[in-house]
């Protein structure tokens, strides 16, 4: 199956919120009591009950004085994910056939440990302490609906599709670059920034945290190497050298009360 | 006082020995629960009744292991680090282990080998502990989560690889050394035989 992904366009995107009310109307989530903190960004944060947020930048630029920039900020379901990288349990977190990265909460031990292997800040968990975040709506997708936060955007700064058609539009609309395009194996999110990522609150060129990488591609299976080499050297030395035996002096002396 | 070659002599205390079996028992446990979370192994996480109970298990076990780690130390740790010119010897002979035809210094209760890879496994539990609680208790702070998961792991490969060799030298190589994890008693004569000093301490009224 073609991967599927979105299409993000600041540009595009009006901040009104619509995708993060439809996504918790399609995910049963309730609202989350917050204070006016002298932003329209709201909740501050991504949380159990938030999926997807717009983030809300004032960053003036040298034409613009007042520029505002709106960007949605979610799980970007990348092909090669850190949260499932160091994820101890199987299933808990899985890929969909569209490529989108999904979670089933039966199978999450809430250790928390996704969230120090994603590069983009993304888990975040439920009362329950189980991973809860944006899985692309893959039970939408798997009953060929479009995620909620597409299908509500008025503007179009959300599009789902195919992943190669929606770089093929973006490409056609003249950006050179497409953010996710190729990072961490290609990300199912992809942005469409007309400046810097870093404006947008992305880093330049994402990565997995070295150590998570170290352990899972070289270390990791030293562990079974070293098992097995103690264990066959254990066999080998019972054969080539033998065990200490200890014998008794006074075997075959009478034995003394 | 001469002590009759016919008789037994108490190497541990009963309390050693429960100690002893839950460390090991916790240990093994732990170990096994841990390569479950590692290759997320299936058939262990069914073991454990699945992975989220096995998580709990696995930490709680953590509790366990941490208490007779530490209690350990009142039984193991003085003679752990007491070394004198014999062990040097000992290490050039490489305990005999290499061939039964070297000498073998005379030695204590225990041997330098056994101080010594118990002053390892003092450092790596300690190490695999701080982790595992910092992993378990304080999720929130990437940083200290990447770092903590990932000595973790490295303490876990060297736990994983002693266990057999400890298995194998304690109960497999060195016939006669079981019954210390089952009565706490040894022969006089295997004693003298293994641990000349400890006896000679003894028999000089030195040792309680
Ligand atoms: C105080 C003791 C310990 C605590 C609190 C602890 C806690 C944890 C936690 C929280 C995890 C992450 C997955 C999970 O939530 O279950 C973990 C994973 C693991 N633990 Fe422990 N642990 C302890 C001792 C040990 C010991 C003694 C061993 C083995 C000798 C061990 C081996 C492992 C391994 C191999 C993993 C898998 C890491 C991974 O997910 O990649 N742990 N432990
Ligand atoms: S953004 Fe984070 S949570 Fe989403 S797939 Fe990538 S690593 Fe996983
Ligand atoms: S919290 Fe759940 S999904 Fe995240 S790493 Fe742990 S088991 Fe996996």
């Amino acid at each position: 199956m073609e991967r599927k992904g979105l299409l993000i366009s600041p540009e595009l995107c009006i901040g009104c919120k619509a995708c993060q009310i439809a996504c918790k109307s399609w995910n049963l989530l309730p609202a989350t009591k917050t204070r006016n903190n002298g932003s329209y960004e709201n909740p501050p944060d991504l949380n159990g009950d938030n999926f997807n947020k717009i983030r809300y930048s004032e960053i003036p630029s040298e034409t613009n004085p007042v520029r505002w920039l709106f960007v949605s900020q979610r799980c970007m379901h990348c092909d090669d994910a850190g949260c499932m990288r160091i994820c101890p349990a199987p299933g808990a977190l899985y890929k969909t056939a569209d490529g989108a990265v999904a979670v089933n909460k039966n199978k999450c031990i809430g250790c928390k440990l996704c969230l120090a292997g994603c590069p983009f800040n993304v888990p975040r968990y439920g009362m329950d302490d189980k991973l809860s975040k944006c899985t692309l709506c893959a039970d939408r997708m798997e009953n060929g609906l479009i995620p909620m936060c597409s299908k509500t955007c008025p503007t179009g700064a959300i599009k789902y599709g195919d992943r190669n058609d929606l770089i093929g539009k973006a490409t056609k609309a003249g950006y050179t670059k497409v953010y996710g395009q190729n990072d961490l194996g290609g990300l199912g999110a992809l942005f469409a920034f007309k400046d810097a990522p870093k404006i947008y609150g992305y880093a330049d060129k994402p990565e997995i945290n070295e150590m998570v990488i170290l352990w899972h591609k070289y270390l990791k299976p030293l562990s079974w190497i070293g098992l097995g080499g103690v264990a066959a050297a254990s066999v080998i030395h019972y054969f080539a050298v033998g065990p200490h035996k200890a014998e008794d002096p006074n075997k075959d002396k009478e034995v003394k009360k | 006082m001469r002590l009759n070659d016919r008789d037994m002599i108490r190497k541990e205390t009963t309390f050693g020995i429960v100690n002893h079996w839950t460390l090991a028992i916790s240990c093994i446990l732990l170990t096994l629960s841990g390569y479950g979370f590692l290759f997320q192994i299936q058939i262990i996480g069914t073991m454990f009744c699945g992975f989220p109970a096995m998580k709990v298990i696995h930490n709680w076990l953590g509790v366990v292991f941490t208490a007779s780690l530490v209690l350990s130390m009142v039984f193991w740790l003085k003679e752990c680090i007491t070394f004198d010119k014999d062990d040097i010897a000992w290490v050039k002979a490489a305990g005999g282990y290499l061939s039964h035809k070297v000498a073998i210094p005379p030695m204590h209760k225990l041997n330098t080998g056994q101080k010594l890879a118990y002053l390892g496994v003092l450092g790596m539990g300690f190490g695999i502990i701080a982790t595992g609680f910092v992993i378990w208790l304080f999720p929130a702070n990437q940083t200290l989560m990447i770092w903590s998961h990932f000595l973790h792991n490295l303490c876990f490969i060297g736990m994983a690889l002693f266990i057999p060799v400890h298995v194998y030298l304690g109960a497999i190589a060195n016939p006669g050394t079981m019954r210390i994890m089952i009565y706490g008693t040894v022969p006089v004569w295997w004693a003298r035989k293994k641990s000349p000093k400890w006896i000679q301490e003894v028999e000089e009224g030195r040792h309680h």
